[in-house]
């Protein structure tokens, strides 16, 4: 596969979530729909903003907790009722209040595990490169204190003098070009 | 900077809505229809049960409706003195409900006089008040069991009729007090021309920190006499922790309630903001894990025991019919609220969180129903209909709506706002959602 060339995108950069986050709804107001915001701590607004409609991670969460508990569940009872019944104290095999506890536990661990690898897949990660790293005050703001939002080249709706102009009347620090 | 511009300021009325009326005058009509269902519903009974308990069943669905006011309006002291202790923005917006909360107390102490009265005194409900000076004679004549005379004799000291008219009424003088200063205190840190912001929530914390341990205390000895001495035979430790979270169980949603219907109108309006009602969620969440941990934990540990000291007090709420309002209280307290709360979606929704709310309340007392009706002899293992069993949907209903008068009318005596907080200017911005 060829390495992209050229243009990824034009990245604003601001001062305080709150107004990346009015750009962001004007970017989405006016059409755009590739992009994305970056900032040092989540902001669920911005993602709000840019018409990030619900995740994945709770289904597969969901999921992960309901097979979790399915799985000690049936382990406990198999076990004690199929694979080494035990009389203990002369109470029925099938036990259920006994079995409640470790299935919960497992239903806690399963759904704790999916999120977070789940979490992981579906962000496309670990990712090696990333082109927003070529902006020299993305690689020095990004992680502390500045708020980016990047308009991407793939967006049908993106022309490079048009959207520069756009991303100026949002009142931002700076417009740089991405490269890939 | 950048954030003042979107503080919607201080609204200029902070007085309660007319609408508090409106609810108050629904509440009182309300609560009349149940009373008088209450009372046709004991007539019936009278002349239609076999044997006939109506004015006794009346009295029992009255306890059931006094120990849930109680735990609405106490148990919202505990959660304000929490809250004074924790903080955050949530503490703020509930701070004024759970203050009318508290300040209910004299109509609680009111209802709790014919469950004294009757029920100790004149041993209506209590079997221990009625036979603990003579439990050898009643033991011979057949009226109780050698067991319930053995725990009778044994618990004499502090089961007996002096006592519990003492400790109830100490319990509440000190409950008394503890309202009366939160509320003096919380009047006079708005009316302080100075914020003085550390020197409140220092005389605050003071209070509550030693008051929740207090509060927690005392509610173990009094849900001791008031409920669980309803059968003198048993006795679990983790009893008092039930009520402890079963209480904010309650009251919470209660105070979440009262918010969503006041957040149409001003002042609520500019203050009610979905991150609050977001986190309110959570802590119901935490609430529901909670309440069902200690429930199932109490059962399976006496499962495990299975030692006929104790056992039988489950057996007395699974077998003969009662198994099914043993599930369906699970499902209340703790299957519907927990799969709904998991939603975030539905945590920062109005509509659908108010349902979920008044699901949790009405499992607070459907879970009371399970814990009172099967401690007595005729309901014991045999759930079945009377007309007197109705008593436990129109006296607590009675209760509780005679009680949401009082709290309305509570509610409309403050400003709706506690200003003098460092979380008021947080409160005022607005979502980041709406910037």
């Amino acid at each position: 596969m060829p390495l992209p060339e050229g243009l990824y995108g034009l990245m604003a950069e601001f001062e305080s979530p709150t107004q990346l986050v009015r750009a962001a709804k004007a970017a989405h107001g006016a059409g755009y729909r590739r992009m994305d915001c970056y900032t040092p701590y989540p902001v669920e607004e911005a993602a709000e903003a840019i018409g990030f409609h619900r995740d994945e991670v709770s289904l597969v969460t969901l999921i992960g907790g309901l097979l979790g508990l399915a799985a000690m569940f049936g382990l406990e009872a198999w076990i004690s009722v199929w694979a080494f019944p035990l009389n203990i104290a002369g109470r029925p095999y099938y036990s259920w209040p006994a079995f409640v506890v470790p299935a919960y536990e497992w239903t806690i661990l399963w759904s704790g595990l999916s999120a977070a690898f789940g979490m992981l897949a579906l962000c496309g990660l670990p990712k090696l490169y990333h082109p927003v790293f070529n902006a020299p005050n993305f690689r020095n703001g990004a992680t502390t204190d500045k708020f980016f939002l990047c308009l991407e080249s793939t967006d049908p709706k993106f022309e490079a003098g048009e959207t520069r102009s756009f991303l100026e009347g949002q009142a931002p620090i700076s417009v740089v070009e991405v490269e890939y | 900077m950048a954030n003042e511009s979107f503080s919607k300021g201080l609204p200029a009325v902070q007085g309660a809505p007319a609408c508090i009326d409106v609810w108050r005058r629904r509440a009182l009509r309300a609560g009349l229809v149940f009373s008088i269902l209450a009372v046709i519903l004991a007539l019936v009974a009278e002349k239609l049960d076999q044997p006939a308990l109506g004015w006794e069943h009346l009295l029992r669905g009255w306890l059931t409706g006094f120990v849930g006011c109680f735990g609405l309006c106490f148990g919202g002291m505990a959660l304000l003195m929490v809250q004074h202790l924790s903080g955050g923005k949530w503490g703020l917006i509930v701070r004024r409900p759970l203050e009318a909360m508290t300040r209910t107390w004299p109509v609680v102490v009111l209802m709790w006089f014919p469950v004294a009265l009757l029920g100790a005194s004149y041993g209506k409900l209590y079997i221990w008040a009625k036979y603990y000076d003579d439990w050898a004679s009643a033991l011979k004549k057949g009226l109780i069991t050698m067991d319930q005379a053995h725990a009778i004799h044994w618990k004499q000291p502090m089961l007996n009729v002096t006592d519990f008219y003492v400790v109830s009424l100490v319990c509440f003088a000190i409950f008394a007090l503890y309202v009366t200063l939160l509320n003096r205190w919380s009047v006079k840190r708005d009316a302080d021309p100075e914020p003085n912001v550390a020197y409140w929530r220092t005389k605050f914390e003071n209070l509550s920190g030693f008051g929740v341990v207090l509060y927690a205390a005392l509610l173990f000895i009094l849900v001791i006499y008031w409920v669980m001495s309803l059968d003198p035979t048993w006795y679990s430790t983790i009893y008092g922790f039930q009520y402890l979270v079963g209480q904010p169980f309650m009251v919470l949603p209660l105070a979440i309630l009262t918010l969503i219907g006041l957040s149409k109108t001003e002042p609520i309006k500019s203050t009610y903001r979905v991150i609050e009602q977001h986190d309110m969620g959570k802590l119901c969440f935490a609430l529901v894990m909670l309440n069902i941990y200690f429930a199932f934990g109490a059962f399976l540990i006496i499962w495990s025991g299975n030692s006929p000291e104790e056992i039988p007090w489950y057996l007395d709420r699974i077998r003969g019919g009662w198994g099914v309002i043993a599930t369906l209280d699970v499902i209340f307290h703790w299957l519907i609220p927990f799969s709904l709360l998991l939603s975030r979606d539905l945590k920062r929704i109005n509509m659908r969180l108010s349902v979920v709310c008044s699901v949790m309340i009405f499992a607070g007392f459907w879970d009371l129903f399970w814990l009172i009706e099967p401690n007595f002899k005729d309901a014991a293992r045999n759930l079945h209909f009377s007309w007197g069993i109705l008593e436990y949907i129109a006296a607590p209903g009675a209760l509780f709506c005679f009680w949401l008068v009082y709290y309305f009318a509570q509610l409309k005596r403050r400003p709706l706002i506690a200003t003098n907080d460092p979380h008021l200017a947080e409160i005022l911005e607005h979502d980041y959602a709406h910037a």
